[in-house]
C-alpha cells in the first residue's frame, strides 16, 4: 500500500522524512495569562514549532505539552492577541501575551487554511469578531462598510434583508460579475449572505490579490470574502451568552422637500396659462382657461366647495382660500420601525471534542409600512479527534427568514417609496367632504380614498396604506449549510482533509393583491407564488505537508475539487379570488400561469501551492489552480490559473532589529493570474433560440448567436505591500500597491439593431484597476485601564480600459466605454442653462466630429453627448474609534466616500416642468424662468414635456459623503459584583447606526449604486438600540 | 501505521478516480433550445413562427409598449381624432415630443421589435428548404415567414419617411434578407422603392405559397392568403398602384363579411367577429397585447388610464342614425368630467381583449379610395356606401356636392379609429394634421353636459384636444419631421454603413 502512496505522490513523498530517533520525552507545562489584565487567557493554542504535539491552555490558563525535543521553539497563539515564543532552552514557561495591534501575528483564515498574519506574502485584511457583533445590520455585508482599506461597499436599498454590493479594489469586470467570491467555513458559499448571524462569525477575512486568492481560481478574479463561524475551545468551560438588543428605525436622510399646496396651484396654474398662450390665446383668455380648467385637471379641490377657482386669473389665490387639509402621504406609508435581536450560544470543549451551538431570532422593521425582515437561526459547530489520526467535524447551519418586501424599487406605482415622493399632499388618505371635513362609512369610520379622480402622474386608483395590509409580499427561505470533514494525519507532517459541503435554499414567495380594495378590485385579486430550490456542493481533498528543517520551512498543498450547483424553480399565478380573506391559489378561480425550469454550472478543479520560508526571514509561495467549467464549450472550459509570492520581514533581519526601531518591517510582493467566469449565463457558448410558446402552440425565438470560442477572462493582478509597526505596536500600517489587469473580458460586442440583435458575446477588451490600499492602526493611549484605538484606513484606485472590441466607443446606458476613460463615465447631454430669452431649457450641441462645441439647443434629441465624470469615488474609507476605560467601552465608525456623482434620477420625477400633473413637485421648481426671473437652471413652466428632466449633467451631483455608520456605548459591571449574581459578565450598551450622514444634494440618500444611478431605492435607514449582554 | 496508510490511500484513489469524469462539465439550457435543433424539420420550423408572433405582439417593453399594438396606438395618438389625455402612455406622441427623438425608449423598442421579427423570418426562408418535412409544409411555412417579414418592412416604410409618393428614392431603413450571424455588419439604409420592391415581392409569394393553407377558423391570429392579400393591397395603395390595390383588397375580404351593427357595439375585442381577417388572440395566460385596452377603453370599470379620448370634433363628423354615432358619451365620472368617450373598444369581463389587425372595413375603404383615385367613381360611391349602409350612416350621393376622395378618407377615419391608421394615413397623404382646442369664438370653453355617477346631469367644460401645435410652437402642416419614427441612436452608434 506504501507502492500506492508513492505513485501517487512522488513529490509529496521526497518530503517525508524518515522517523526521528526516539529520544527522551519531557513534559513542558507553564501559564499563559493576558499580559495587561494578568488574568489567565484559556484556549491559547500551544505547539511546539514545525511539530505535530500541541497544546490548548485550559480556564485557568495552565498547558501542558510533551516533546523529545531539546531545542526548538514553543509558540503560543491566540486570535486577537500577538503570537509569543519561548525556546525550548528556557526554563521557565509561563508567559503574558499581549493584545495584538488589531492584526499583527494573528492568526488568519486564508485560502484552504490558516496562516500567521506575518506570514502571509499575498493581500489580506481581516475582521474579527469585535468588529461585527455590534452593528445593527440584518446582513453581515453591510458591515464591512469603512472598515477593510480596498473594500467598496454600498448599501443602495435600506429595505432590511438585502445586501450591500461589494467590489474589491476596483471594478474588475464590465459585462460579467464583478462580485466578489464569499467562501464560509472553508467552501464557497451559495447560501444567502443574510441568512447567516452576524454574531455566530469568528472572523472574516478579505483575500485581495492573486496570491492570496488564485487558489479559488475561475471564481477568484474579483477577491473572496472568507467568512469562519465560532467554535468552542478544548477545555473551555462550558460557556452561555445571551445577547439581547431592542431599537427602533427611523429614515437616515429626509425626502427630498416639496412645494406647499398653494404655491403647487400657482405654479401649475402658469404652466397652464403658458399653454393657452402658446396654442394662440390672448393673454386674458389664457389666464381665464387656467383658472377655469386647474381643478378639473388636478381632479380635485382642497380650497373647498367655497372656492370653485381657487386661483384667480391674476395666478393668485382668491382672497380666503386655504387648503383644507394637507395629507402628507409619508404619515401613513412611513412608520418608526422597531427592532428585536435576541442570540443565545453555548460553547465548551474537551480535549477530544469541541462544540458551539447557537441559536438567534431578529426582527427587523423597516421605515415603510409592511416590511420587514425575520430570522431564525440555528447552528451547531462540532469537531472531534476521533482517533490520534483522525479527525472530523460537522457544522450545521440552519436559518429561516421571512422577508416582508413591498415594491421598494423601480418606477412601478406600487413602490412605496417612490408613492409618498410622487403623490402632493392635497390628495387625501381619507375621503374628504368638499367642506374638507371627512366622509365616514355606516360604522363612523374614515374611509381611504383611492383617488380614482387623480391624474396618472399622481398614481390613481391607489392607496396603499389601504390594500398593502391586506396583501402579502412575502419572501420566505430556508437556508441550510452543512460544512463536515474528515482529517487523517498520516505522519505529523502529512495531513489529508476531506471536506463536503452543502449549501441549500429553499425560497418561496408568494404576491397577493386583494380582491376588495384597490387595483386587484377589478380582477377580484390575484395570487402569484413561485419556489426555487437550489442546491450547491462541494467536495475537495487536499493533502498538506508542513515541516520545518532548521531554518527552512516548507508547507505543500495539493487537491482537487469538484462544485456542483443546481436551481431549480416552479412558478405560477392565479386571480379572480371567490371570496376576500383567502390567500393562496387554490381559491382563485383562473389560471393564467404556470412555469417551471431549472439550470446546472459544474466545476471541476485540481489546485497546489507551495510555501518556503527560511529563517522566518524570507518567504516565498506559488500557487496553480486547473478549473473545467461547464459554462463553456468543451475546447475551451479549461483554464489554468496562478501566482507567485514573497515577503522579506525585515524587521527580524539582525542590523535592523537590534535598532529596537521596528516591530515590524515587511516587504511584500505577488503577481499571478486569476479568473472569472461568471458571465452571467451557465450556456455561454451555443446558439440558442428561447422558448416563447404562443396560444397553446410551441414557439421559439432566436436569443444568441453562438459563440464558441468564448472563455474565462483573466485577472493579472499585482500586489506590492509594506508592513511597519514601531513604537512598540503603537503605531502601525500598511500600505499596498495594486495593479489589476482585466483581459480578455466579456464583452457584448454591438451589432446594429436592425440586425435583430443588439450584440454578441465575445472575450474582447481589457482594462486596468491600479490603486493604493492605507491601513493605519494607532493606539494614541494605552495607560493604566484606558486604552484608545484609532484606526484609519482608506483607498483609491483608478479603473481604466485599457482595450475595447471595436475602434468606436461603446454606449452603455448612459456611460461610454472608451479606451483610457473608466467604466462608469458618465456620457449624457451637458446641461447649457436655460435661454434667458424664452425659458427653454438647453444643452450644448457636438460638432460632426462630436466634440462639444458653444452652440446651444433646446431639443433634447439633438444635444450632443460628452463625458462628464464618472461615478468612481476617489477616496473610499473609514474612521475606528474604540475606547475602553474599566468597564466603560465606546466606539464609532465613521465611513466616507469622495468623488463620483450620481445621476438623481428619483429627483426629476419632481422637477417636470408642468407636464406631468397632479406629481408633486420639489422646492426647487419655484426658481422657474419667468419673463422677470430670467437668470435660472428651471425652465418654464408649461404642460407640454420640454424633456428637460431628460439625462444630463443639470441632474448629476457629487456623489460625496461621510456616514457615521455606527457608534456604541457600554458598560460592563465589575466582574466581582455580577460574580455576585451568578453572572460572569454583565454588559449594557447603546448602539446606534447610520446616526448621521453628511452629504450635498438634499433629499438623495448618497448610497446608490456603484455605477452612480439612482433607482427609487428604499433609503438607509437609522437604527438606534439598547441592549444588555450576559455570560454565565 | 499501515491500516492508517491503507484507509486514507483507499479514500484518495476513489477520489482521484471520480474526480476524472469530465463529462460531468456537459450541462443543456432548459429555457432554449440549441440551433441545431430547431431547422432539422418543419414542424420544429413551425415554432419559430409562432415564437415570432408572440414576441411581435406580447413582448412588454414598458407598459406603454406592449409588443405592436404599441404601433398602432402611437399612430392614433398622433393623427386628428384621438384627443389624448394626461395620462401615462401616449400623451409624449400626442405632443410630438418622443417619436423624433432618437434617444426615446420607445423609438428603440418599436426598431427592435420589427427587426427582431425580419431577423427570424429570414431564419425560416434562409433554412426550410434544407429541413425534413413535407414540400406543402415548407411552403406554408416559407409563405407566413414572407408575410411577417414583408409586414415588418411595410411598417418601416409607414412611418419612417415620407410618402413613397412623395419621393420613392427617398432612404429609409436598411433591407436584409439573409439570417443575421456575428459577422453580420449594418446595411444601409434603402430607398423607399427598394423597401417596397420586396415587400410586394415577398406578399406576392406569400399568396402562392399559401394558396393551399387552410386556416383553422379559431386561428385567425394565422397567416393565409387573405392576410398576405391585405397587406398587399395596403403595400400597392402606399405605392399608388390603385388597380392592384383594388384588387387585392377585394381578395382578401372575401370570405369576411362586414359584421352586424350588434357588433358594432361590442367592443371590438373578439377575433371571431365575422369581418376581421386578422387579429391576435388574447388568453388568461398570453395577454401582454391586452394592456392596450387600458389605454383605449374608456368605459369598463377595470380598464386604467382610459387616455384615447374622441376629440369632440370627430363626434360632429358622424349624422345621429349612425350606429358608430352611439358610441360617443360625455364622460361624467370625477376627474374625467367633459371628456368625450368613444366608447368602440372595451376589455372582455377577464380584462383581455383580442387585437384587430385587418378587417374587411378596411379593404372595402382601401377599394373605395383607389377607385376614386383612378376616377372610376361609381365603383368607389358602391364600395364606399356599402360600408356606409353596414354602418347605418347616411349614404354618398353626388348630389351631395361633396368631394368623394376627401368622403372616403373621412370615412376611413371614422372607421378605423383607434385601429392605427391615424398617422400613417396622414404621412400616405401628405396631409397635415388637424386639430383645434374645444372652444367657441370667444376662445371660452365650450360647455356639455354630463351625467355624474350619482345620475344628477351637470353641466361643465367639454375637454377636447390639448396640443394643437408643434413643440417649437409652429402650427402643424404637412410632411412634417415630427410625423416620423426616428431611428434609434443605437442603430446610428453601431450601424457603419447607416
Amino acid at each position: 500500500m506504501r507502492k500506492i502512496i508513492t505513485s501517487l505522490f512522488p513529490v509529496l513523498l521526497l518530503l517525508i522524512t524518515t522517523n526521528s530517533a526516539l529520544a527522551q520525552q519531557r513534559v513542558i507545562q507553564g501559564t499563559v495569562i493576558d499580559a495587561s489584565s494578568q488574568k489567565p487567557l484559556a484556549g491559547v493554542n500551544v505547539q511546539i514549532t514545525g511539530q505535530r504535539q500541541s497544546a490548548v491552555t485550559s480556564t485557568d490558563g495552565t498547558y501542558r505539552v510533551t516533546t523529545d525535543l531539546s531545542n526548538g521553539t514553543l509558540e503560543f497563539s491566540y486570535i486577537g492577541y500577538e503570537t509569543a515564543r519561548i525556546p525550548l532552552s528556557s526554563t521557565n514557561f509561563d508567559i503574558g501575551l499581549n493584545i495584538a495591534s488589531k492584526d499583527l501575528g494573528e492568526v488568519v483564515v486564508v485560502a484552504y487554511g490558516t496562516s500567521r498574519k506575518d506570514n502571509i506574502t499575498g493581500s489580506i485584511s481581516t475582521i474579527n469578531n469585535k468588529q461585527i457583533e455590534n452593528r445593527q445590520v440584518s446582513s453581515i455585508s453591510k458591515a464591512l462598510e469603512g472598515q477593510v482599506p480596498g473594500l467598496q461597499s454600498v448599501s443602495a436599498s435600506g429595505q432590511p434583508g438585502t445586501d450591500a454590493t461589494i467590489r474589491i479594489r476596483g471594478i474588475g469586470s464590465i459585462n460579467a460579475s464583478a462580485a466578489p467570491l464569499y467562501v464560509v467555513d472553508g467552501s464557497p458559499y451559495a447560501g444567502d449572505i443574510n441568512a447567516l448571524n452576524p454574531n455566530d462569525i469568528q472572523s472574516i477575512s478579505v483575500l485581495k490579490d492573486a496570491a492570496a486568492s488564485v487558489l479559488y481560481g475561475s471564481r477568484g478574479a474579483n477577491g473572496v470574502i472568507i467568512i469562519t463561524t465560532k467554535n468552542g475551545r478544548s477545555g473551555e468551560k462550558t460557556a452561555i451568552n445571551l445577547n439581547f438588543t431592542q431599537g427602533a428605525t427611523n429614515r437616515a436622510v429626509r425626502d427630498y422637500d416639496q412645494v406647499s399646496t398653494d404655491d403647487y396651484f400657482k405654479l401649475y396654474w402658469q404652466a397652464l396659462r403658458n399653454k393657452n398662450v402658446a396654442n394662440g390665446l390672448t393673454p386674458e383668455n389664457a389666464a381665464r382657461n387656467a383658472s377655469a380648467t386647474i381643478v378639473t385637471d388636478l381632479g380635485i379641490n382642497p380650497y373647498g366647495a367655497a372656492f370653485p377657482q381657487p386661483i384667480g386669473t391674476d395666478g393668485q389665490l382668491v382672497a380666503g382660500a386655504t387648503p383644507l387639509w394637507n395629507d402628507n402621504w409619508s404619515d401613513v406609508l412611513q412608520r418608526t420601525g422597531s427592532r428585536t435581536q435576541g442570540d443565545l450560544s453555548f460553547s465548551g470543549g474537551t480535549d477530544k471534542n469541541t462544540y458551539f451551538i447557537s441559536g438567534g431570532y431578529l426582527n427587523d422593521q423597516g421605515i415603510a409600512i409592511e416590511s420587514s425582515f425575520k430570522r431564525y437561526n440555528v447552528r451547531a459547530n462540532i469537531d472531534a479527534k476521533v482517533r490520534s489520526w483522525l479527525n472530523t467535524g460537522i457544522s450545521i447551519a440552519g436559518s429561516s427568514t421571512q422577508q416582508k418586501y413591498p415594491q421598494s424599487e423601480d418606477s412601478n406605482t406600487a413602490n412605496i417609496i417612490n408613492f409618498t415622493r410622487l403623490v402632493p399632499s392635497f390628495y387625501p388618505y381619507y375621503k374628504r367632504k368638499p367642506d374638507g371635513s371627512y366622509e365616514l362609512d355606516e360604522n363612523n369610520e374614515k374611509i381611504y380614498d383611492f383617488g380614482a379622480y387623480r391624474p396618472s402622474a399622481a398614481i390613481p386608483r391607489n392607496n396603499l396604506a389601504a390594500s398593502l395590509p391586506l396583501d402579502k409580499n412575502d419572501i420566505n427561505r430556508e437556508n441550510l449549510a452543512l460544512r463536515t470533514y474528515l482529517e487523517g494525519v498520516i505522519t505529523e507532517n502529512l495531513k489529508f482533509r476531506s471536506t463536503y459541503s452543502v449549501d441549500y435554499i429553499n425560497s418561496n414567495t408568494h404576491y397577493y393583491t386583494n380582491p376588495s380594495v384597490g387595483g386587484g378590485a377589478s380582477y377580484l385579486g390575484s395570487v402569484s407564488k413561485s419556489n426555487v430550490r437550489t442546491v450547491a456542493q462541494t467536495w475537495n481533498n487536499i493533502l498538506t505537508y508542513d515541516k520545518q528543517i532548521g531554518d527552512h520551512h516548507i508547507n505543500i498543498l495539493g487537491g482537487q475539487e469538484y462544485y456542483d450547483f443546481n436551481s431549480a424553480n416552479i412558478s405560477g399565478s392565479r386571480e379572480r379570488f371567490v371570496l376576500p380573506g383567502l390567500y393562496e391559489p387554490v381559491a382563485a378561480s383562473q389560471l393564467n400561469s404556470f412555469t417551471g425550469s431549472s439550470s446546472n454550472y459544474r466545476l471541476l478543479s485540481f489546485l497546489g501551492r507551495a510555501e518556503y520560508g527560511y529563517a522566518n526571514r524570507y518567504l516565498l509561495s506559488a500557487s496553480l489552480r486547473t478549473d473545467g467549467s461547464s459554462r463553456f464549450a468543451p475546447e475551451t472550459r479549461w483554464g489554468t490559473f496562478w501566482s507567485v509570492g514573497g515577503s522579506w520581514k525585515l524587521a527580524e533581519e539582525p542590523f535592523i532589529k537590534n535598532s529596537n526601531i521596528f516591530n515590524q518591517l515587511t516587504l511584500r510582493a505577488s503577481y499571478g493570474g486569476q479568473g472569472n467566469d461568471n458571465l452571467g449565463t451557465y450556456f455561454a457558448y451555443q446558439g440558442l433560440y428561447t422558448i416563447a410558446n404562443s396560444l397553446g402552440q410551441g414557439g421559439t425565438l432566436t436569443s444568441r448567436l453562438p459563440t464558441p470560442e468564448l472563455k474565462w477572462e483573466t485577472n493579472l493582478n499585482f500586489n506590492a505591500g509594506l508592513d511597519v509597526a514601531i513604537l512598540k505596536n503603537r503605531l502601525a500600517f500598511s500600505v499596498e500597491f495594486f495593479n489589476r489587469q482585466s483581459k480578455d473580458l466579456l464583452f457584448t460586442m454591438p451589432m446594429a439593431l436592425s440586425t435583430g440583435y443588439s450584440g454578441y458575446d465575445a472575450n474582447i477588451g481589457s482594462m486596468k484597476n491600479t490603486g493604493i490600499d492605507v491601513d493605519i492602526r494607532t493606539i494614541p493611549i494605552r495607560k493604566g485601564d484606558f486604552r484608545w484605538n484609532l484606526d484609519l484606513n482608506f483607498s483609491h484606485y483608478r479603473n481604466k480600459i485599457t482595450e475595447l472590441p471595436t475602434k468606436e466607443n461603446i454606449t452603455s446606458g448612459n456611460k461610454l466605454l472608451r479606451v483610457g476613460g473608466s467604466i462608469y463615465d458618465f456620457n449624457i447631454p451637458e446641461w447649457a442653462g436655460v435661454n434667458p430669452e424664452n425659458g427653454n431649457p438647453q444643452w450644448y450641441l457636438a460638432d460632426a466630429n462630436g466634440n462639444k462645441t458653444d452652440q446651444k439647443t433646446s431639443e433634447y434629441g439633438k444635444a450632443g453627448l460628452f463625458i462628464q465624470g464618472s461615478s468612481i469615488p476617489d477616496l473610499v474609507g473609514g474612521i475606528n474609534n474604540t475606547i475602553t476605560y474599566k468597564g466603560f467601552d465606546f466606539s464609532a465608525l465613521l465611513s466616507f466616500s469622495i468623488g463620483g456623482k450620481v445621476l438623481d434620477n428619483d429627483y426629476i420625477q419632481l422637477m417636470h416642468n408642468g407636464s406631468n400633473i397632479g406629481r408633486a413637485w420639489s422646492k426647487e421648481i419655484l426658481n422657474h424662468w419667468t419673463p422677470e426671473n430670467t437668470i435660472t437652471d428651471v425652465p418654464r413652466l408649461t404642460t407640454d414635456n420640454l424633456n428637460w428632466t431628460s439625462a444630463s449633467s443639470r441632474f448629476l451631483y457629487s456623489a460625496t459623503y461621510a456616514r457615521l455608520k455606527n457608534i456604541n456605548i457600554g458598560y460592563t459591571l465589575p466582574e466581582q459584583t455580577s460574580n455576585r449574581i451568578g453572572i460572569r459578565k454583565l454588559r449594557v450598551f447603546a448602539l446606534a447606526e447610520n446616526v448621521l450622514t453628511f452629504y450635498g444634494h438634499q433629499g438623495m440618500d448618497p448610497e446608490q449604486t456603484i455605477n452612480g444611478a439612482t433607482y427609487f431605492r428604499y433609503p438607509a435607514i437609522r437604527t438606534v438600540s439598547g441592549g444588555i449582554q450576559l455570560a454565565f | 501505521m499501515y491500516n492508517k496508510i491503507r484507509n486514507i490511500s483507499l479514500i484518495l484513489t476513489t477520489i482521484l478516480l471520480l474526480g476524472s469524469c469530465k463529462d460531468v462539465l456537459d450541462t443543456e439550457p432548459t429555457t432554449a433550445i440549441p440551433e441545431s435543433e430547431i431547422y432539422k424539420n418543419t414542424a420544429n420550423i413551425q415554432t419559430v413562427i409562432n415564437g415570432t408572433w408572440r414576441y411581435l405582439n406580447d413582448t412588454y417593453f414598458t407598459f406603454a409598449n406592449p409588443g405592436y399594438s404599441a404601433f398602432m396606438r402611437t399612430s392614433d395618438a398622433m393623427g386628428n381624432d384621438v384627443a389624448v389625455t394626461t395620462k401615462y402612455g401616449y400623451r409624449d406622441p400626442y405632443a410630438f415630443t418622443e417619436l423624433y427623438n432618437p434617444a426615446a425608449y420607445r423609438v428603440r423598442s418599436f426598431w427592435t421589435l420589427l427587426y427582431k421579427v425580419i431577423d427570424n423570418a429570414n431564419n425560416v426562408i434562409a433554412k426550410v428548404d434544407a429541413a425534413e418535412g413535407t414540400q406543402e409544409s415548407k411552403d406554408i411555412l416559407k409563405g407566413q415567414a414572407k408575410t411577417l417579414r414583408a409586414f415588418a418592412y411595410l411598417n418601416l416604410g409607414s412611418f419612417y419617411q415620407f410618402s413613397y409618393l412623395k419621393d420613392k428614392k427617398a432612404l429609409v431603413a436598411p433591407i436584409y434578407t439573409e439570417p443575421s450571424t456575428t459577422s453580420t455588419k449594418g446595411n444601409p439604409r434603402a430607398t423607399l422603392e427598394e423597401l417596397y420592391n420586396l415587400v410586394i415581392s415577398d406578399l406576392s409569394d406569400a399568396s402562392t405559397l399559401l394558396a393551399s393553407y387552410n386556416r383553422p377558423a379559431a386561428e385567425k391570429y394565422k397567416i393565409n392568403k387573405p392576410v398576405a392579400q391585405g397587406l398587399l393591397a395596403r403595400a400597392y395603395l402606399q405605392t399608388g398602384a390603385w388597380d392592384l390595390a383594388a384588387k387585392a383588397a377585394e381578395a382578401a375580404s372575401a370570405g369576411f363579411p362586414l359584421m352586424t351593427t350588434a357588433a358594432y357595439q361590442e367592443g371590438f375585442n373578439d377575433l371571431q367577429n365575422t369581418e376581421w381577417i386578422w387579429g391576435h388572440l388574447q388568453t388568461n395566460e398570453q395577454s401582454t397585447a391586452s394592456y392596450t385596452f387600458h389605454y383605449l377603453d374608456v368605459s369598463s370599470e377595470g380598464s386604467y388610464y382610459y387616455s384615447f379620448m374622441a376629440d369632440p370634433f370627430f363626434k360632429e363628423l358622424f349624422d345621429q342614425n349612425d350606429i358608430r354615432y352611439k358610441l360617443f358619451e360625455w364622460d361624467g365620472e370625477t376627474g374625467r368630467e367633459g371628456f368625450l368617450r368613444y366608447k368602440k373598444f372595451k376589455f372582455k369581463p377577464n380584462l383581455i381583449g383580442d387585437i384587430v389587425y385587418m378587417r374587411s372595413a378596411e379593404m372595402l375603404l382601401i377599394q373605395a379610395e383607389s377607385f376614386a383615385r383612378e376616377g372610376k367613381t361609381d365603383e368607389a360611391i358602391s364600395a364606399l356606401n356599402k360600408l356606409r349602409s353596414a354602418r347605418n350612416a347616411t349614404l354618398y350621393t353626388t348630389t351631395q356636392n361633396k368631394d368623394l376622395l376627401s368622403e372616403i378618407l373621412i370615412e376611413r377615419r371614422k372607421e378605423l379609429w383607434g385601429e392605427g391608421f391615424a398617422l400613417s394615413d396622414i404621412i400616405r397623404n401628405q396631409k397635415s394634421v388637424e386639430r383645434k382646442a374645444y372652444i367657441d369664438n370667444q376662445g371660452s370653453p365650450i360647455k356639455v353636459t354630463v351625467t355624474t355617477p350619482t345620475g344628477a346631469t351637470k353641466i361643465v367644460n367639454g375637454q377636447g384636444h390639448r396640443v394643437i401645435k408643434f413643440p417649437d410652437g409652429t402650427n402643424f402642416t404637412a410632411n412634417s419631421r415630427y410625423y416620423l419614427f426616428a431611428i434609434p441612436q443605437e442603430e446610428g452608434q453601431q450601424n457603419p454603413n447607416l
